[in-house]
Order: structure tokens, then C-alpha cells, then sequence
């Protein structure tokens, strides 16, 4: 409303004196989908950092994933994008970088030195021909075996090293009368489970086969096949209840000691913390990579759609600075339940399993990429439903299942 | 013919009034089913795009397990839903019926889910049913140690949950249309039978039910429209499973449009469905006009 | 209006059949009834008590700290104000887009059922077939054609979305209300020489009455219960409350508090639940005066 009038009768200088003034107000409208009470503090540290840096937070949460993506999306396609959206690591954004629709965050990136402080994995996750699209903001490990230690007490168990070993263990926490495995059986989870079993067992160059060449050979290997069986096994080690349960409910069951073991991401913790359980005291946490690279990583990445209006773009981008920040990443872990994305911190701060996930973060050959990293969404859902068929399925037989993954494997997406 | 002008400004007036609709269905309506059959030709993913691959999509739509279990279920749940609410429906209307005092407060008790949405509810229904803190665990915990009720947990029985569901939040709004037919027969029909002794249930039987053609016509558009949308119930109580076992068409298109980015399925899975509606829904809509027009005309 | 008189056989007193038919009743009433019996207890419980007990059994101590928690502190994202704030964006929501869809439905209905219009009848089944379609396949065209208008994310553009998914039904209900009324009156007043908004206005409306208290009962309740065009149409200002409600009820990671997810949800549920209670009266005779006919 009148602006344009306004600028027509402001000399130049008077007006670079005002947009000085205005971006200490830089206004950023943020969606993302944060909004349990844990997600909510670690979303105030990026808020508060921001304000301190000059920029004002306008805050738009939507709970789950796919509802503030489907929001964010629609609003970017309709012509009216908020300035910087939430996305999983990963191939999520795609489209919208084929289509023109995000910024870049390269002068942010070359600042930052993104290329010395971020992993490997994560540079290739939020790049696209060479140019940097997302501000990757922290690391989730996704296979975390999480396990009550008085329950492991009580049956007389060690912490597990490998599926092998904890079918075991569940099988005495099983004699024990209480539930082995806590289990939320929903279809992303049970892809979770699956994998986590996978790359146990077969290692990672048969994940890679499978998510990043969608090889038939890699299906079709003992090792895959070995895997599947494993995972079938665990069918015997879930209750009654875990089908449609909630994952926070399957790891209330842990802390309450009626179950031993959960396979969660690392955002668990948060609620063990809620529970005023300690890590190392109350509960364990363990990785099984038998074959050499046992952590599963992916995490979180703000995009920033093109502006219209080019004053955005400051905005834009001194939000990107301000969430790798060294003191952002750690206060933000600290809340979050994640670890830094950035492998240059100081790390101590943070409890004893981020700490050891960090370790692995300084070995390569010990992470192994998410799938949302290495498929597209399609497939990474196709692969879901084919998997929740065999798990809720017992009469499906392993044959018949690897046939199923090489059809997915197979399609175009 | 002094009224002659006027009739014809009468007659453009009313078809002027039918430009919003008309405009509704033409841009609305029409524009995004033709536009969602083209993508359904192309190979969009997130974000449409206008590479043409023929019917691809449509081929992997038939090879695809979980779309097929999805037509499946949905055959299931709406055959059993339907029949079910127009069932319950109608046997609360004629309980309601009998001069009761407490007419009300049955009428609204019967009424209110239809108010509620399933986001809403599905919760409640899922805890109940679950075996592990639902009905369940309740009357083993009276002693009945063997009780068994765990249909939402096992993938043959999952599907009959969502009828449960499906019928207890719809069954008040049939009971309203039934409740209306029945007030709107002729009381001479109630004293013409009792002067012949001849015994209430025969009388709805033979003759007051076989009068309430258009109320179930009515009820059977409603519910059929809501279950081929049936979206809310599946996700809000199971997700769609266990396994595949509770999936239906429409999450299959709501999947695969957002969270799995994958518009060329999603819009030839919606193409099919609305190929299949109209197939089936066209001669009835035609057939049912085609009768009414005769009646008027009559 | 003598239509709402029970017409069921003149009841004996206390006969078995009558036993049997209050049993019928009662236990209808109880199934009916116990999910709102489970909404309303666990609301009522401490978050422990929920962890631990029954779901049917009553709450050992009464607590409203769960429907002052969801009313006026839960979280969504950073702001803790809980749903109230969505209370009157679902309020500016949806009066215009009742007003608005009834309008344009009883026009319709009106315009197709006495003036034969050409193509009426094709018009009409165009909307009866719309009815069927999953109106998920909608947003992402619309979407685009509101932008195009410059309307995506104003109040204005979804109360035109609501009016959208609303015409089908209410089209059907004005039309086969209209239908049902004897040809007679209309031709009566364009012998008088009314014209076609003055036979509307004058005549037809005010004995649509009762087909508009039907009407609004199910747009309320519609409208007040959609999510997903009010996230993607409405705007960030409009939000509507069921947003706010998603976001307390459906985080999907971080613990969830299931005694405020049902006082939140009770809560939202609220203005369509007294709409029922309050009118189911109505509610039946509307029915009763024309959607059953014809």
C-alpha cells in the first residue's frame, strides 16, 4: 500500500539507511511440524537465536509431517511461501529444486565452510548439482536399541552386541513373563525395525544395494535373505497390543519396566528424560552393526523457497547461518534428543549416547545413510507397505517377500 | 401479451441463479477431474509435470498389492456399513417410534456421533478395541481370564472394527430420515391393520417398511457417498492397518499425493475410482430421474 | 405440525414386548454413548491414572486441570494458548461459508426444480456424481486456480471452498424439497405475475424453513470438522481450531498427554455437539418436511 509511491520520493541514501533499520527486524515465517513439548524447547533455542541475531521468528507449526509439508508446498505452489520450511534429510525436496521453487544457501554455506564441518552423507543429502538447497540442522541416529537395565538385571542379561544375541535376551525376558519387545506397530516403525535388523545382518553394502542401486542381486543375497528371516523371528517377541500402538507408548513400557527393549530413533530419549530416567543409569542404549557400520543417520533440514519480494532473502539466509551456529547446534541437540550436524563441536555436553553416536560420527565407514536419504518418498513407501504386509502377515513366506521387495525395487518412481 | 416479457426476463433470471453452480462445476468440478486424468497420464511425482508415459500408472496401479487389497476392503466395509446403519437405522426409528417418553434424549443420544468427526472419536474406538487396555482387558479383569476381543489387532477381523465404527457414528443419521418416513404414513394404515388384528411386526414388514422407499433411497445416497470418501475413520483407528488389512482407496490417494510424492499414481488411482463411481452411480442417477420426470409429468 | 406425532402402534402398558423394547433401547443407548463415556473420563484423569487403570473406570480423583491445560496453555509449536485461538477462527470460518453455501444451494435447488432450465437435469446429476469423489483429488487443482485468482489463503477463498463441497448436498436437499411442493403454488404466483427472485424470496424460502435448519445443521458440522481444506486454503491467520486440535492430539513424536488430547478434543467438539442436542427436534422435522420425498 503505497510503497512504491514512498520509494519514488525517498532519496537513495535515506533508503539504504531504512533497509539497515529494517533488517535488524528481519521477519522469518517458519513450518515445521515440532510441536510435542520436547520439539517445542528445541524450536525455541532456533527462535531465540534468531531474535538475538536480529531476525523476528514467526512461528507455524502443523503436526505431522506430511501435514505441514502438504501445507508448505501447497503455499510455495500458490505463490505465497513461507520463508523457510521443515523437510526430513533427505529426498523430500526434490521437485521443488527441479522445479525452480528454492533458494540456494550458497553464500551461507561458503561462509560457514560447510564443506570442512558437515559429514559427507549430509553435504550429498541437502546438495543438488553442486549447489547447496537446505541448512541441514541436526542428526538423528534412527536404529537406536534402547533397553531397560534393571529388566536385563533381573533375567540375568548382558547389553546385546547383535540381533543374534538379543534374540536371545528377549527370549529370557519372554520366560520372565514380561514383554520383550516393545513394539509400535505402525508401518514406518516396522520399516525401521526391519531395517535396523537389515543392516545388522547383511551389512552395509546390501543396504546400499538395495536403497541406493535398488539392486535385484542384493535381494536376492544370503545375506538379505538372512535378515528377513531374523526379522520374522521377532514376530514371537511383541505383545498383543502392538499393533496401531504409538511409539512413545511402546517406549513408556520400557521406562515402566514391563518391557525390556525398544528399537527407536533417538528421539526417544526425550522421553526417558520426561521420565527423569538417566542414560547409563535407568536405560541403555546400544547399535548392532556386526558387518561393520551400524549407525543409521538422518535428521532434520530447513529449505527456503524463492521470494517474490527480494527482501525476504535476508531473512533467508541469516536463518541459515543462525541454526549452524556452534552454540545453536549444541543447545538445540541438548533439547531435541539429536546430535549436531556440525563435526567440529565440543561435544561433552551432551548425554552419554549422543556422545557416543558423535564418536561414530568421526568414522565414515560407520554411518550408513537413511533411506530418506537414498530413495525417493515413493519408493521408501512402497517398500513400507510391503514389508507391514510380511510382518503383520505370518502366512507370507520369506520367498514370497523377497519377491514383493524386488518388485518394489523394480518400479520406476 | 402483457406477461410475456416479464416471463422471459423470469426465465433468464433463472438461469442466471444457476451461473455460481454452473461456474462451480465447470472450473471447480470439471476443471480438476480433467486435470487430474491428464496427470494421471504423466509421471509427476511431488509436483506435476507434463512428460506423457501413457498408462503407465495405471499399470502399476493393478500390479500394486495394497491397491487392490484396498478395493477389497472397501467392497467389505461398504457393502457390511450400508446395510448395517440402514439396518440399526431403522430399527431405532421404529423403537423411537412406539410413544416414548424419553423420545429426546434417545433421538439426540443416537444423533450426536454423526456430529463428531472421526478425528475425534477414532481415538476413543481405537483404545476400546485394543486388547491390551480396551474391552478386553476389562472383563478379563472381572474374571473372565479367557476373553478374548482383539478383532482391531488381527488382519482378518480388522475391517469389521471399521464397520463398528462406520455404523455407530452414521446409524443416527438414518434413524432421523427413517424416524421422518415413519411419521409421514398415514395413521388410517395403523388403525386399518389393528382393526384387522393383524400384529405390529407383520404390519412394518409387509407394509409400513416396503412405504419407505425414499427415505432408504435418501439414507443410501448419504452413506454411499461416505464410503467411498472414507478417509478419517481408517486413519484415525487403525492407519490402515494392521499390515494392509484396514486400507482404503481414498488414503491410498491421500499417500500417495503428499507424503509420498507420487501425483501419477495418486491421480490414476483417483481416476479409477471415479471411473467406478460413475459407472455404477450414472444408470441409477439416470434411471431414478428418468422415473421422477415420469411422475411429474404424470 | 401433527408430522412429528409418534405413528407406531398405540402401545400396551408393560406388555414383554415393551421390556423388550426398552432393553433394545437402553443397550443401543449405552453403545452409543460409551465413547463419549471413555472421551469424558480420561479427560478427567491424571495422566498416571491413564497409564495404569481401566479406560471405562471413573477417575479416583476428579481433575479439570487437563481442560484448562488444552483450552487456554497447550503447546502447538511455540506458541502455548492453546485451541481458544482457533475457537474464533473456526467461528469467522464458518459463518459465512453456512451462509454462503445455502444460499447458493437453495438457489440452485430452486432454479432446477420449477423452472426448466435446459440442461437441469444434467446439471443436477453433474453434482450428484461430484458427491462421490474423494475431494482429496480437488486441492492441488484448486490450489492452483486460487492463486491464479489471487485468492489461496484468504478467508474469502475458503469460504468459496467450503461452497464448493457443499453444493452437491445442499443442491439435493433444497431441490427434492422444492420438488415435493405442489406444483400449484408456483404457478399460482406467476399467474399473479411474480417474477422469479419474488416467488424466492416471498414464497419458497419461507416454507423452506425447515429444510434450512437441516441445512445448517449439517454445514455446521461439516465445516466446523474439516481439517484439511482450512490448512491448505484458509491461510495462516484463519487456521481453523481443528489445526490447533491436530497439533495437541497427533505430535507425532514426543509424548502425548491423552487426558488434555480428549478435554482438546471434547472441547473442539463442543459447538456441533450443542447444535445436535439443541436441535435434533428440528433435525427430524426438516427431514420429515421434504428430503424423504420423491
Amino acid at each position: 500500500m503505497g510503497r512504491s509511491r514512498f520509494h519514488a520520493l525517498v532519496p537513495a541514501a535515506v533508503l539504504t539507511m531504512l533497509a539497515g533499520a529494517a533488517s535488524a527486524q528481519q521477519r522469518a515465517e517458519v513450518i515445521h511440524w515440532w510441536t510435542s513439548g520436547g520439539e517445542s524447547a528445541a524450536v525455541r533455542v532456533f527462535a531465540e537465536q534468531f531474535t538475538k541475531a536480529g531476525g523476528t521468528w514467526v512461528d507455524t507449526a502443523i503436526a505431522g509431517g506430511a501435514n505441514a509439508r502438504t501445507a508448505a508446498i501447497n503455499r510455495t505452489v500458490g505463490g505465497d511461501p513461507p520463508t523457510a520450511m521443515q523437510f526430513n534429510t533427505g529426498k523430500q525436496f526434490d521437485d521443488l529444486v527441479e522445479n525452480n521453487l528454492l533458494a540456494d544457501v550458497d553464500s551461507v554455506a561458503a561462509a560457514q565452510n560447510w564443506k570442512a564441518i558437515l559429514p559427507e552423507a549430509i553435504i550429498s543429502a541437502v546438495s543438488r548439482n553442486g549447489k547447496f538447497y537446505a541448512v541441514p540442522v541436526n542428526i538423528h541416529g534412527q536404529n537406536w536399541v534402547w533397553y531397560n537395565k534393571s529388566v536385563l538385571e533381573k533375567v540375568g542379561a548382558a547389553e546385546p552386541k547383535s540381533w543374534d544375541e538379543a534374540i536371545v535376551v528377549l527370549e529370557k525376558i519372554k520366560a520372565a513373563g514380561l514383554i520383550p519387545l516393545a513394539f509400535s506397530g505402525q508401518k514406518n516403525w516396522e520399516r525401521d525395525l526391519f531395517n535396523t535388523v537389515m543392516l545388522d545382518k547383511a551389512g552395509p553394502v546390501v543396504w546400499n544395494g538395495i536403497y541406493t542401486q535398488r539392486s535385484e542381486a542384493a535381494a536376492r543375497s544370503a545375506e538379505f535373505r538372512a535378515a528377513v528371516e531374523t526379522f520374522a523371528k521377532l514376530r514371537n517377541y511383541v505383545d498383543a497390543g502392538s499393533p496401531g500402538r504409538n511409539w512413545n507408548d511402546a517406549t513408556a513400557l520400557v521406562i515402566q519396566g514391563r518391557a525390556g527393549m525398544q528399537v527407536m530413533g533417538d528421539w526417544a530419549k526425550g522421553e526417558f528424560a520426561a521420565a527423569n530416567k538417566m542414560a547409563g543409569k535407568d536405560f541403555g542404549c546400544t547399535l548392532f552393526g556386526s558387518k561393520g557400520g551400524g549407525y543409521v543417520i538422518g535428521g532434520d533440514v530447513f529449505a527456503f523457497p524463492k521470494q517474490k519480494d527480494a527482501s525476504r532473502t535476508g531473512a533467508q539466509m541469516l536463518l541459515a547461518k543462525t541454526m549452524l551456529e556452534p552454540e545453536t547446534q549444541i543447545l538445540f541437540a541438548q533439547k531435541k534428543g539429536s546430535i549436531p550436524v556440525r563435526t567440529d563441536l565440543d561435544t561433552s555436553a551432551l548425554d552419554i549416547c549422543a556422545q557416543k553416536a558423535a564418536g561414530l560420527m568421526k568414522d565414515k565407514s560407520q554411518q550408513v545413510a537413511s533411506v530418506q536419504m537414498l530413495a525417493p518418498p515413493a519408493m521408501n513407501g512402497a517398500m513400507e507397505d510391503v514389508i507391514s504386509q510380511f510382518w503383520n502377515g505370518p502366512s507370507t513366506t520369506t520367498d514370497q517377500f523377497i519377491e514383493k521387495v524386488v518388485g518394489v525395487l523394480k518400479q520406476r518412481y | 401479451m402483457p406477461g410475456f416479457p416479464r416471463r422471459l426476463t423470469s426465465r433468464a433470471a433463472a438461469g442466471l441463479a444457476l451461473l455460481p453452480a454452473l461456474t462451480i462445476l465447470l472450473v471447480a468440478h470439471l476443471g480438476s477431474t480433467s486435470w487430474t486424468i491428464w496427470i494421471s497420464l504423466t509421471s509427476s511425482r511431488m509436483l506435476p509435470n507434463s512428460n506423457f508415459v501413457g498408462l503407465r500408472q495405471y499399470e502399476t496401479l493393478l500390479n500394486n498389492d495394497r491397491w487392490l487389497v484396498s478395493a477389497q476392503n472397501l467392497a467389505v466395509f461398504g457393502t457390511l456399513m450400508v446395510v448395517g446403519s440402514l439396518l440399526v437405522g431403522l430399527l431405532l426409528a421404529i423403537a423411537i417410534d412406539q410413544r416414548l417418553r424419553v423420545e429426546n434424549t434417545l433421538r439426540s443420544i443416537f444423533l450426536y456421533p454423526f456430529s463428531m468427526s472421526f478425528v475425534v472419536t477414532g481415538l476413543a474406538w481405537q483404545w476400546m478395541l485394543n486388547p491390551t487396555h480396551g474391552i478386553q482387558k476389562l472383563v478379563r479383569g472381572w474374571g473372565f481370564e479367557t476373553f478374548q476381543f482383539d478383532w482391531i489387532v488381527r488382519q482378518e477381523t480388522v475391517i469389521y472394527t471399521l464397520v463398528f465404527a462406520g455404523i455407530w457414528h452414521a446409524a443416527g443419521l438414518v434413524m432421523a430420515i427413517m424416524l421422518a418416513g415413519l411419521r409421514g404414513i398415514d395413521e388410517e394404515i395403523w388403525k386399518a391393520s389393528r382393526v384387522d388384528g393383524i400384529p405390529a411386526w407383520r404390519t412394518y414388514v409387509s407394509i409400513v417398511i416396503p412405504m419407505l422407499g425414499a427415505s432408504f433411497a435418501t439414507a443410501g445416497i448419504l452413506l454411499s457417498a461416505s464410503v467411498v470418501r472414507l478417509y478419517d475413520l481408517a486413519v484415525a483407528m487403525t492407519n490402515g492397518g494392521p499390515g494392509l488389512a484396514s486400507e482404503v482407496p481414498a488414503k491410498f490417494v491421500m499417500d500417495h499425493l503428499f507424503e509420498r510424492g507420487n501425483l501419477g499414481l495418486a491421480a490414476a488411482a483417483a481416476t479409477s475410482m471415479l471411473v467406478t463411481v460413475v459407472s455404477i452411480a450414472a444408470p441409477l442417477l439416470y434411471a431414478r430421474s428418468r422415473a421422477r420426470t415420469a411422475e411429474t409429468r404424470r | 405440525m401433527n408430522v412429528i406425532e409418534p405413528t407406531g402402534p398405540r402401545p400396551k402398558r408393560t406388555s414383554p414386548a415393551r421390556v423388550g423394547l426398552y432393553a433394545f433401547l437402553a443397550i443401543s443407548a449405552l453403545f452409543f454413548l460409551a465413547p463419549l463415556y471413555v472421551m469424558v473420563v480420561t479427560s478427567l484423569k491424571t495422566m498416571d491414572e491413564i497409564r495404569g487403570g481401566y479406560i471405562l473406570s471413573l477417575p479416583s480423583e476428579l481433575t479439570f486441570a487437563a481442560w484448562t491445560k488444552a483450552w487456554s496453555s497447550a503447546c502447538t509449536g511455540l506458541n502455548c494458548n492453546g485451541i481458544r485461538v482457533g475457537f474464533f477462527n473456526s467461528v469467522r470460518i464458518l459463518v459465512p461459508s453456512v451462509i454462503v453455501s445455502i444460499a447458493v444451494g437453495s438457489l440452485t435447488g430452486y432454479a432446477l426444480s420449477f423452472w426448466r432450465v435446459r440442461g437441469a437435469d444434467l446439471i443436477f446429476g453433474a453434482l450428484m456424481v461430484v458427491a462421490f469423489i474423494p475431494y482429496q483429488i480437488f486441492i492441488y487443482p484448486l490450489v492452483r486456480i486460487f492463486s491464479m485468482a489471487g485468492i489461496n489463503q484468504t478467508l474469502f477463498g475458503i469460504v468459496i471452498i467450503h461452497t464448493i463441497f457443499g453444493l452437491p448436498t445442499m443442491t439435493l436437499l433444497f431441490r427434492n424439497y422444492f420438488a415435493s411442493l405442489p406444483p400449484e403454488l408456483f404457478k399460482a404466483a406467476r399467474v399473479d405475475g411474480a417474477g422469479f427472485l419474488q416467488i424466492f424470496r416471498s414464497i419458497m424460502l419461507p416454507m423452506a424453513i425447515p429444510m434450512i435448519v437441516v441445512a445448517v445443521i449439517l454445514q455446521v458440522t461439516g465445516i466446523w470438522n474439516d481439517f484439511i481444506l482450512g490448512l491448505v486454503f484458509a491461510g495462516r491467520e484463519n487456521l481453523p481450531m481443528t489445526v490447533q486440535l491436530n497439533n495437541i492430539v497427533n505430535s507425532t513424536q514426543g509424548e502425548r498427554a491423552y487426558n488434555v488430547d480428549m478435554a482438546a478434543t471434547m472441547l473442539t467438539a463442543l459447538v456441533p455437539l450443542v447444535v445436535y442436542f439443541g436441535s435434533g427436534r428440528w433435525f427430524v422435522r426438516g427431514i420429515a418436511a421434504g428430503a424423504v420425498k420423491g
